[in-house]
């Protein structure tokens, strides 16, 4: 059983839904424009663009924008392996994955790449846009390789997600342990709030998602500096590759506990 | 031919959870299995028949690797359940509910397609299948390549259903009531292929169903199940035999009176459905009718009721079934 056609068969499956359904069509592509609009519009209201540039260092404009796509993209990888679980129970479509001889790491792994390469794609309508009028042929160049880093960022994320779906679907009553998870990694990914910032158990916490370091390493980009850059790349796919095995455990336990329930036919 | 399901012994029980009051509730244990033995050979279909609630769909999932027993031992092409799942997982096909379990937006085809991924079937071979099995059910003539899942009857769904579980060509099929709902054409379809994939094919099925009709025409052997206990097992003809001796007295009946009261003199097993509250269709199974039938006859003319009909009959397996389920 080849990743390749699992995950040509996950292509199929979410561009499908995808172009049937427009409306999440464009969602997608207006929600970074949405998210830094707010943002913004909030930001200007309390604060000063200035006190904002001289304090990240970044303008506020080209961070908002980089932030809400970063959150989006990474966000949607993490969503689509956590939320899967519960659509395929009410879509009725699990007791014929469980009863699969399917390796369940290579389809979990799969399961998020299909959204993830639509949501890189949407850079060229979001980010790199804004950077090109801002900083002309240069931030053409810087918008592409945020958004290589960005696509490092969610594929680092996955196995993470499938230690947190595991032990979240076991415990019962998922969607609202979800609910909170959700914007627990929005925090702790740094995007908006930039981990340097974050108290010690916050820096910590978040020290211990893979695209927090990635995160980190965009930030100093827009900085203008290059330190730390391939050690904090390094830390982010060693956490990732550490995370496999718990992932792939932590998946296979929830389906265990519920074949011992008996997974739910009707 | 050899043995492609082996059962022994299996036993399941549920713990459910009942409100009885506002914070309130207690444990129900449901005993669903209780120790059911039975086995069924390549090339044969094999009905698991009963009433709702009998324990059908709770073997089934034992079988399909999605619930686990408590007790005994299930088999599947040689492989245990319980201790090999992916093993087994590899050479069964399965249906279970037709009205569910495929993805709204994707085509019939398109959901066949992701299936066979999943089931490790290689590009090649996966289109050749899905082309083969959406000849076979006749789901081409119904737009199974364009239209939406969510846009199919309940027949198209069932046919679909079907093609999956065949998109393996498993030695096994485990059928869970797969004609429920459906019209007469769809369910005809469905039958005659599963008739065919045994003895053509050689599969080994298990098919559940409480339509005793639908078991005497596909099934080669039945098991009948209830309260999670194996009642009678045989082909439908031997299982016709075995209530030996008996007849079916067949009395319609207009009255406002209890029924139940006067038949009960008799000792003699019967069924009473009653129909616009005062219309009653009493089936007795007797050896000898013309021993009762004067005398019954007599107690319900005095009893004020008109007799409608009286028929004899040869017992029909939904008289075998309430036969032995009453003897259980």
């Amino acid at each position: 059983m080849s990743f390749y056609s699992i995950l040509r068969a996950e292509y199929k499956l979410v561009y499908s839904e995808m172009i049937r359904r427009r409306s999440a069509l464009i969602a997608m592509i207006l929600y970074p424009y949405l998210f830094a609009g707010f943002t913004l519009f909030f930001g200007y209201t309390m604060g000063s663009a200035e006190i904002f540039s001289r304090r990240i260092g970044v303008d506020p404009v080209i961070f908002m924008i980089t932030a809400s796509y970063t959150v989006m993209s990474v966000l949607a990888s993490v969503d689509d392996v956590l939320w899967r679980p519960l659509s395929d129970t009410f879509i009725g479509t699990l007791p014929y994955i469980i009863a699969s001889p399917v390796s369940r790491l290579k389809l979990y792994l799969a399961i998020p790449i299909p959204r993830l390469t639509a949501l890189i794609v949407m850079g060229f309508t979001s980010i790199i846009p804004v950077y090109t009028a801002y900083y002309g042929l240069e931030g053409l160049l810087s918008g592409l390789v945020v958004m290589g880093l960005i696509t490092l960022g969610c594929l680092t994320m996955i196995t993470l997600a499938m230690v947190i779906a595991g032990l979240v679907h076991t415990i019962g009553e998922s969607w609202r342990v979800l609910n909170i998870v959700r914007p627990l990694v929005m925090i702790l990914l740094g995007a908006y709030y930039p981990r340097i910032y974050m108290p010690l158990i916050g820096y910590v916490l978040s020290s211990l998602i893979p695209s927090s370091h990635i995160v980190e390493v965009i930030h100093n980009m827009l900085r203008g500096e290059l330190s730390n850059f391939y050690i904090l790349i390094a830390l982010a796919i060693a956490l990732a590759v550490l995370y496999a095995p718990g992932g792939n455990k932590s998946i296979l336990y929830w389906e265990k506990k519920k074949v011992r329930e008996g997974v739910k036919t009707d | 031919m050899g043995e492609a399901i082996v059962v022994e012994d299996l036993a399941k029980t549920y713990r459910v959870k009942k409100r009885i009051r506002f914070l309130k509730s207690h444990i129900e244990v449901v005993e669903a299995l209780r120790g059911i033995s039975f086995k069924v050979r390549y090339g044969e279909v094999v009905g698991l028949l009963g009433p709702n609630g009998a324990g059908k769909t709770t073997t089934i999932k034992i079988l399909a690797t999605l619930l686990l027993p408590d007790r005994g031992e299930a088999l599947i092409d040689g492989y245990s359940v319980v201790k090999e799942p992916n093993k087994v997982r590899e050479r069964i096909g399965i249906m279970l509910t037709v009205e569910k379990g495929f993805y709204g937006k994707l085509s019939g085809r398109e959901n066949l397609e992701y299936f066979a991924a999943l089931y490790g079937l290689e590009p090649r071979r996966a289109r050749e299948r899905i082309n083969y099995l959406v000849k076979l059910l006749e789901l081409d003539k119904l737009g199974a390549d364009y239209k939406l899942f969510e846009e199919y009857s309940l027949g198209m769904k069932a046919r679909l259903s079907l093609a999956r579980a065949l998109l393996r060509d498993a030695p096994v099929l485990l059928l869970d009531e797969p004609t429920l709902g459906l019209d007469p054409p769809s369910a005809r379809k469905i039958r005659d292929l599963v008739k065919d994939l045994a003895r053509k094919e050689g599969k080994a099925i298990l098919y559940t169903t409480h339509n005793m009709f639908e078991a005497e025409m596909v099934c080669d052997r039945i098991l009948l199940i209830n309260k999670g206990t194996i009642v009678a097992e045989g082909t439908p003809e031997e299982l016709k035999s075995r209530v030996p001796m008996l007849k079916v007295v067949n009395l319609v009946v207009r009255g406002n009176k209890k029924v139940r009261g006067l038949i009960a003199d008799y000792n003699v097993k019967y069924e009473v459905k009653t129909e616009a509250s005062d219309l009653h269709t009493i089936r007795v199974y007797v050896e000898k009718p013309e021993e009762i039938l004067g005398d019954l006859l007599k107690k319900f003319v005095r009893n004020g009721y008109d007799i409608v009909s009286i028929r004899v009959e040869e017992p029909t397996l939904e008289d075998v079934f309430i036969y032995f389920s009453r003897e259980a």
